[in-house]
């Protein structure tokens, strides 16, 4: 096979765009939640899937642009062979029609020294956290409950240096797939409204939230 | 996956490129080898624009190597060789450092003519791949490659007098040593980062010699 | 009953009190008899106690007798009479002053003690003031003068009780066969809500019985729809036995359907000739048979369930059949799906699927050739196609892409080269997998039915096989041992027969690896190769123990006759004395051969070496008959052989 050809295949159709809904529940509801899920998504029948990464900000500056760009380095602490190098867009929430927010969305993994390699591409370091949860999925539609705890000591993952941040879970339902594709909104919303009222998925305005803290 | 080693062969005065090329390929050919289709390495480079990135004055360079020996990895070296080995994914992740955006100019953006490569002929003879390249850079033939991969073993100590043999009959005596890349790494085990360190290295040399007179064709 | 000695009976004048038995029987049991004559349906029947024989009774009676109080008695008796002994004795001299009835007058005050306070506990225990006392039947007591007052009693509560139930239980059969009327239907929907998927639409209730929430992507949607059977009842024929409750399925899952898998040989390469094609041939044995419109919902339901799953993996076999790019093609007729297995061996897939309807038309008594292993291969398959749509293991880090295996998601940072790449993106179809399995079986059985085949025909040396027991649906291994019968121990001769898919693979004892093809005839060529070449191991192992010198020995012996297949072995062996030479020649077609040299002493033409060293060289080879000898095989009869020539030299044979 011509090798161009083998490149074509495996480089087929980018998925890069991400299609989300985000939520949250207080952790006193979180088994209510989780067996609801179980309930809905594919992999019911065996031990649900937890999963723990730690993630790593990185930002690039520039003298013209007081917003950095940046990239986010994920490591998983349950496959710790398993790191990966993340780009996120800016969430779109377009109008009311539109059931999801988009962003734009690259997740390339890497091998393990990603952090020292874009360390000498110019990034640096904003801040880094874990996240511990539980993974679901319905055909493509990916749901993770997560929770997120803060480091105490710098590149320490361990849980006896970890702390949660608050005591709530996030909810996310997501898909990624190629730009275009927003039948896959109606599907998601859809599976939203099943998990009525255990958490209400929506379309979170960051920009508000950030407004908000400011 | 076993040892690679590159080494480049000479074009002699009065040759063309293609000339050796037949000839070596000839020569392969006569030895039993198989053709097995064609091979591609390929390297771009990317320079940082230092006034836009705060973090390092100095400015970076990162070449982004492919091979088609490992389809689905993307590899992207740094000028401290720092060798990162990705998903081809890695790609769009450079465009957005390349991307001028919302009045912000942008933090890399690609060398023009610097994209050199090496493309040709791969073989099989026995537990051996021969892979007879010439090397164009911006689409002007600059010389030859010459890799050789030795299936069976991953430690280059183990294997080094049997390449060498093999080497030699070809590109003479530049493969009395193993490739000055895999000096510092003679025991441990071999992986593909190696190879395109190796490449790296030939790609820059030729690169310093497009100051000179490409070779007669 | 009758207490022989009353307890307050003075002892010197003991009185005997009787009291007579009731002339009654005891009650054993009250029997409910049914009698359609009696006015309430049924009688009460008693069954007697039959009375006590003497026998019988004097041991009830010595039961009952206090030996410990009848002890006290006789101990006071001794005193008291030891003491009116003393008294006749003595006189009247010591206690003048006693009056003669003074020991009845205290046992008489004593018992009237007694008897009062047995007046009163009866009194405070018969009062309706209960929590002072109560009294406990004791078990002894059973004899009740007053039983058949009880008995009487009894049997009236009985009656009562008795009629208190039926009411109670026609009241129930009344309520229940409300229920049965109007209620049945919401509970059996309760029953298949809790077993099948169902959901409302409008008036009419449709269930799902696709296979899609457990990850098939058939296009069939598999619904049936709920109703009242008395919905129906206007229809005629559908009558209350079978519950309110019907299912109606989609007329094309109607009945019953199965996956026939056949291997059938054909005679000659030419597949048009043989081949049936007349399609849809229904050979529905009666097991399957369509549903029997009595049955109950359930079952109806798992057939038809049945029947999607097999039109599924049939679909998605012709589907493959028809994408897939062999060199020869496969067919794809009707219900039947043809593919050439081996040269003559086809792989014929039939989907039978009967509506019910048409099921009295054919019953051709076809042989059925139904090969169950791969049927539940295929059932297999198509589930573990569905298990692997749906379950995708888990993204590490969770933010990568989902539905992509570890190994694909590191094919980037590990560098994988392009062959391990196409070897992860190549999935095989499930015609490709099922007809491998298929070769497989073909093989094994082939390899089975030759080795068993030349066992059984081959008396000297004798074949034994032992198969292993781990094997799997593409790979089948057996050791082959070949021995002489009586030396087993000495010589054995064994290999390894691994059977894949279309080859076989053949290991033999000091390691040397044969490629087979399919063909039978190659392992029966390699089995007998093997047994020419053991009994020359046999020779072999014989002479050494006869102290013969092996002079040449050669497992591919270049002259004589072409042997059909394989090579002849040989085997050159020269007797302790030097004077005589054996040569053996095994070969896989033509037998065994023993020729024999012998020095000719009287060889008058040798006249340039007279020499008696120089005797044997140039002497002509005789053949030995083996079959003259005595022996039960080769390796006896050889043995004889070697021990004649050993060390006689006069004699000679042959």
């Amino acid at each position: 096979m011509d090798p161009s050809m083998v490149q074509q295949t495996f480089k087929a159709a980018p998925l890069t765009t991400e299609f989300f809904l985000q939520g949250s529940v207080m952790e006193n509801s979180l088994e209510t939640l989780v067996n609801r899920l179980k309930g809905l998504c594919d992999n019911a029948d065996y031990q649900q899937e937890s999963f723990q990464d730690h993630e790593m900000v990185f930002h690039i500056k520039n003298t013209s642009v007081p917003t950095p760009l940046v990239f986010r380095v994920r490591h998983s602490l349950v496959q710790t062979e398993c790191w990966s190098l993340r780009y996120l867009g800016h969430a779109e929430v377009g109008d009311k029609n539109r059931p999801t927010l988009v962003r734009s969305y690259i997740d390339c993994p890497t091998s393990e020294n990603v952090a020292q390699f874009i360390g000498e591409l110019g990034f640096r370091m904003d801040h880094e956290f874990v996240v511990k949860g539980f993974y679901f999925h319905k055909g493509r539609m990916k749901i993770t409950v997560s929770k997120f705890y803060k480091m105490n000591q710098p590149g320490n993952t361990t849980n006896d240096t970890i702390e949660t941040v608050c005591p709530s879970y996030l909810v996310e339902l997501s898909v990624v797939t190629s730009s275009g594709q927003e039948a896959v909104g109606d599907d998601m919303k859809n599976f939203a409204e099943q998990l009525k009222p255990l958490v209400t998925l929506e379309k979170t305005d960051h920009r508000k939230i950030q407004l908000a803290q400011t | 996956m076993g040892v690679v080693c590159v080494f480049a062969c000479p074009v002699p005065e009065g040759k063309s490129g293609q000339q050796v090329v037949d000839g070596l390929q000839k020569q392969v050919e006569m030895m039993g080898a198989t053709k097995s289709g064609n091979f591609l390495v390929d390297c771009e480079t990317y320079q940082s624009n230092p006034q836009n990135v705060t973090q390092t004055p100095q400015q970076c360079v990162v070449n982004i190597l492919h091979n088609s020996e490992h389809p689905a990895s993307c590899f992207s070296v740094t000028e401290s060789g720092q060798i990162l080995v990705s998903d081809l994914l890695f790609e769009d992740l450079m465009s957005k450092l390349t991307m001028a955006k919302a009045g912000r100019e942008s933090f890399y953006s690609q060398r023009k003519g610097f994209k050199i490569e090496s493309r040709g002929q791969r073989y099989e003879v026995g537990d051996f791949i021969i892979k007879i390249g010439s090397v164009s850079l911006a689409s002007n033939f600059r010389g030859i490659l010459i890799e050789v991969e030795y299936c069976p073993c991953v430690i280059l100590n183990e294997c080094w007098n049997m390449m060498k043999e093999l080497l030699q009959s070809m590109v003479g005596n530049s493969a009395e040593t193993p490739p000055p890349v895999l000096k510092h790494k003679p025991d441990t085990v071999y992986t593909p980062s190696d190879t395109i360190l190796q490449y790296l290295d030939h790609f820059n040399n030729f690169r310093k010699a497009v100051s000179a007179p490409p070779p007669s064709r | 009953m009758a207490a022989p000695y009353s307890q307050f009976s003075p002892s010197p004048t003991p009185v005997n009190v009787c009291v007579e038995a009731v002339l009654e029987s005891q009650i054993q049991e009250v029997r409910v008899v049914e009698k359609p004559d009696a006015p309430d349906g049924h009688e009460i029947q008693e069954v007697y106690v039959p009375p006590l024989s003497m026998s019988e009774n004097l041991t009830k009676l010595a039961q009952k007798i206090d030996f410990y109080k009848d002890e006290s008695d006789e101990k006071g008796k001794p005193t008291s009479e030891g003491e009116k002994e003393e008294e006749e004795k003595t006189g009247a001299a010591f206690q003048p002053s006693l009056w003669p009835w003074d020991s009845v007058r205290t046992k008489l005050r004593t018992s009237l003690t007694e008897m009062s306070v047995l007046l009163d506990i009866l009194n405070v225990s018969s009062s309706k003031e209960k929590r002072y006392m109560v009294l406990d039947p004791v078990q002894q007591n059973a004899p009740d003068p007053k039983l058949a007052v009880q008995l009487m009693s009894k049997r009236r509560a009985l009656q009562s009780a008795a009629s208190v139930l039926q009411s109670g239980a026609e009241r129930l059969r009344k309520s229940h066969a409300e229920i049965n009327n109007k209620n049945d239907f919401h509970l059996e929907l309760l029953n298949v809500r809790q077993k099948w998927r169902l959901k409302k639409t409008g008036t009419s209730i449709l269930g799902d019985l696709s296979y899609r929430s457990v990850g098939s992507r058939y296009m069939h949607n598999g619904v049936f729809e709920v109703v009242k059977s008395s919905d129906l009842t206007a229809e005629g024929e559908f009558l209350a036995q079978r519950g309110s409750l019907d299912v109606v399925v989609p007329t094309e899952l109607e009945g019953g359907a199965y996956i026939q898998v056949e291997v059938k040989s054909v005679p000659g390469n030419c597949i048009t000739d043989t081949m049936d094609l007349t399609g849809a041939i229904l050979r529905v044995p009666s097991g399957i048979g369509p549903v029997r419109s009595e049955t109950y919902w359930q079952q109806k339901l798992e057939k038809a369930q049945n029947v999607l799953f097999c039109k599924e993996i049939f679909a998605q076999l012709a589907r493959e059949a028809v994408q897939s790019k062999a060199s020869i093609p496969h067919l794809v007729v009707g219900n039947q799906i043809i593919t050439n297995v081996f040269p003559g061996i086809q792989l014929s897939i039939v989907l039978c699927h009967s509506t019910g309807k048409e099921r009295e038309k054919k019953l051709p008594q076809y042989k059925m050739d139904h090969n169950h292993v791969l049927e539940h291969s295929l059932h297999q398959l198509l589930r573990e196609n569905h298990f692997k749509n749906i379950n995708f293991p888990a993204p590490h880090p969770v933010t990568a892409l989902v539905g992509l295996t570890k190994k694909r998601r590191l094919a980037g940072p590990n560098a994988l080269s392009r062959k391990q790449l196409m070897d992860m993106s190549d999935s095989e179809s499930m015609l490709d997998q099922i007809i491998k399995q298929t070769k497989h079986n073909v093989l094994r059985l082939r390899t089975m039915q030759t080795i068993d085949g030349i066992a059984a025909t081959l008396s000297d040396p004798q074949l034994t096989v032992h198969w292993s027991c781990c094997n799997s649906s593409t790979e089948a291994s057996c050791r082959v041992i070949i021995t002489s019968q009586g030396y087993d121990l000495r010589v054995w001769h064994s290999f390894v027969i691994i059977i894949g898919v279309d080859s076989l693979k053949v290991i033999i004892k000091e390691g040397r690896v044969f490629f087979l093809s399919f063909e039978e005839k190659e392992l029966q060529d390699f089995i007998m190769w093997q047994v020419s070449q053991h009994q020359i191991s046999v020779s072999q192992n014989l002479a050494r123990l006869m102290g013969w010198q092996i002079m040449s020995t050669s497992t591919a012996m270049g002259v004589s006759d072409l042997e059909s297949s394989g090579t002849a072995s040989s085997l050159i062996l020269a007797a302790p004395n030097k004077e005589r030479i054996l040569a053996i020649k095994s070969g896989p077609s033509s037998g065994i051969k023993v020729f024999l040299q012998q020095s000719q002493k009287d060889n008058k033409n040798r006249v340039i070496l007279p020499d008696d060293k120089w005797q044997s060289v140039g002497a002509d080879y005789q053949q030995v008959d083996l079959s003259k000898f005595e022996g039960r095989n080769f390796a006896s009869k050889l043995e004889l052989l070697l021990a004649t020539f050993s060390h006689d030299l006069s004699s000679s044979s042959s």
